[in-house]
């Protein structure tokens, strides 16, 4: 079986019949029903796009396991020319769909896994790799699409997972068997989940000797006996219901799609078992994995900006105000921030590296950052869509209202615009600012990939300050500067002397 | 007598101390008699290169691998030497390792 197409990608969730609830209903077919299309349509955006020429070369790879091309959703990245193209993509896929397309949570997974593996192998004599590679082959072959599970729901957060009154607060082990373990828990906010085949889980945080039954990752179909989705809701998410028009991005909705994932007594055979209580892993699992997701942001969200970039733009004009010079000074600002990301994802993709496993990984300094600008910069690009849209994204009647024949066309003259721009065009894309710029959108921003006092954390980590003291120290003249030294040819407290001397002497020409 | 050709990164955000590790090298070389002399001439025909790289990315040996050069080198990127975690301070005494195990020679 090779990649699939969109509509191939669809087609297949119907098989799934998993186990999925919102409003408190239990929904029979997840492909079938308006609520969740869009989201699917999003995801299934990736799978069409890779059979485009166009943008075949960042969107397939091929297989350093099997040699087969595959969709680079499911790829391990080889080179720094892997991980540049993966932000490329991800860049792309939010130009065409607007939204969280989801399924980089499962590849940032897919590489994080990998590498944690062949490390833990190394230190504990385990084969968890070869078995990761195994299921690996099958997500390939299969064209699967895993929904990454790493956060849980985590309950008092001042205590560690073995310490919870509520055990399921955290993804446990509840028994070890000769085939397998079994498994209870929640694991929470997980994106594009109910539309995803398989569900791969990794540890929400570093685990102590205590919490080793904690120290968990595996993989298991989403159709698994004892796997429950319940669907998360979104800001104006029923408008959907209601009409297109009103729904903003009816064809891609609005960010992923998030669901909680209720484990309850989940056989998984040792086969499907990629950490099992090696707790001294769980920090660098969860750290490989956060820094590949914290570099998408650069990409996906700077993809978006494109969108509320070019819609605040088609919107300038459609009001008659394109070339004021305000406009083009939020646009302006707008795009230098957004192409700031870009510059920073691309960076942390350069600066990669090879690890011990083969497999590459972004700089996680510079990922880190991408990510923390993303928790600012969007609310400013978005701040400014709003701006430039004006206050009609939040007082738009809805297209009910447009189509009353009794007062229908009065209220659609209301918003009438500069010639040759259709009311219902204007109104689509000022229901398009709003749904990117008002919604739940913004939250993703700031928390997706962990929350900005997570990536200060690993900022502090990793930038080196005790170096910056160091090089402030000898430019201040507090520590010995060797170098200026070498340039003035003699000790620097002599070279001072002299200079005072030189003063004192009145031989300064200024004097 | 066994040449160790030294290769500097530009050290623009290093993780090590690129210096002070080289310097602790040649004490560890020192100390245990062995016969080795190093050098940052690029003229000089060396035995085995060292690139020290102050990060994991390791441009040194982007660029060596890049020319296809064939020559025996090492590599530290950061603390990581080859493919292998090393802690800053135990690199000096792995280096020594590595050049005895890549090269009979020297021990």
């Amino acid at each position: 079986m090779g990649m699939m197409t969109g509509k191939e990608y669809i087609e297949s969730l119907r098989a799934l019949n998993h186990e999925v609830y919102f409003m408190g209903k239990k929904i029979k077919n997840v492909i079938d029903e308006p609520m969740f299309q869009p989201h699917i349509h999003a995801a299934a955006m990736i799978y069409q796009l890779a059979h485009k020429p166009e943008y075949e070369e960042v969107m397939t790879a091929t297989s350093h396991l099997t040699g087969e091309k595959i969709n680079r959703f499911t790829h391990i990245h080889q080179s720094i020319d892997d991980l540049v193209k993966k932000v490329r993509m991800m860049r792309l896929l939010g130009q065409k769909t607007g939204t969280c397309f989801q399924r980089c949570v499962g590849l940032d997974g897919l590489c994080a896994v990998y590498v944690t593996t062949y490390d833990m192998d190394q230190k504990h004599g385990t084969n968890y790799h070869e078995r990761f590679k195994k299921w690996l082959v099958e997500v390939q072959k299969h064209d699967w699409m895993p929904s990454g599970a790493m956060t849980d729901a985590r309950g008092d957060r001042s205590l560690r997972p073995s310490q919870q009154k509520n055990k399921d607060a955290y993804l446990h082990i509840k028994e070890r068997t000769e085939e397998g373990i079994i498994v209870s828990g929640v694991k929470a906010h997980i994106t594009g989940a109910i539309n995803s085949h398989e569900i791969l889980t990794m540890p929400t945080r570093t685990m102590g000797e205590g919490d080793k039954d904690y120290a968990l990752s595996f993989a298991v179909p989403s159709n698994t006996k004892g796997v429950t989705f319940v669907f998360s809701r979104q800001t104006n998410d029923t408008r959907r219901l209601d009409s297109p028009l009103d729904a903003g991005n009816p064809k891609y909705g609005i960010v992923g799609g998030e669901a909680v994932i209720l484990f309850k007594d989940v056989f998984v055979p040792w086969e499907r078992v990629f950490m099992a209580g090696e707790y001294d892993f769980t920090t660098e699992l969860v750290e490989t994995f956060a820094g590949y997701h914290r570099s998408n942001y650069g990409g996906c969200k700077v993809g978006l900006a494109d969108i509320v970039i070019g819609g605040s733009g088609w919107i300038a004009e459609a009001h008659g105000i394109g070339t004021a010079s305000h406009i083009i000074d939020k646009l302006t600002e707008m795009i230098a921030m957004s192409e700031t990301c870009w510059s920073c994802t691309l960076a942390c993709s350069y600066e990669g590296y090879k690890t011990p496993s083969g497999a590459y990984h972004i700089h996680p300094l510079l990922a880190n950052v991408v990510k923390l600008n993303i928790t600012r910069m969007t609310y400013e690009w978005m701040r400014l869509a709003q701006d430039i849209a004006g206050g009609k994204i939040i007082t738009l009647p809805s297209e009910k209202d447009l189509d009353n024949p009794e007062s229908g066309s009065l209220v659609e003259a209301c918003f009438t615009g500069k010639e040759g721009y259709p009311t219902r065009d204007i109104i689509k894309m000022l229901r398009l600012i709003e749904n990117m710029s008002v919604g739940a959108g913004l939250p993703e921003a700031m928390h997706g990939a962990g929350s900005p006092a997570a990536q200060k954390i690993m900022i502090a980590r990793r930038g080196g300050i005790d170096k910056k003291v160091e090089l402030a120290k000898t430019v201040a003249g507090i520590k010995e500067d060797k170098l200026f030294e070498e340039i003035v040819g003699k000790k620097e407290q002599n070279h001072w002397k002299e200079v005072k001397n030189h003063i004192d002497g009145k031989k300064v020409q200024i004097y | 007598m066994l040449w160790v050709g030294i290769r500097y990164c530009g050290g623009c955000n290093p993780q090590i101390d690129r210096t002070g590790l080289v310097e602790k090298l040649k004490e560890e070389t020192k100390k245990r008699l062995l016969d080795v002399a190093f050098t940052t001439d690029r003229d000089r025909v060396t035995d085995i290169t060292l690139f020290v790289n102050g990060c994991t990315h390791g441009c040194l040996e982007e660029e060596f691998l890049r020319t296809g050069n064939q020559r025996p080198y090492l590599s530290v990127k950061g603390e990581t030497v080859g493919d292998n975690y090393i802690a800053e301070k135990d690199i000096p005494a792995f280096l020594v390792q590595e050049m005895i195990r890549q090269l009979p020679l020297f021990d």
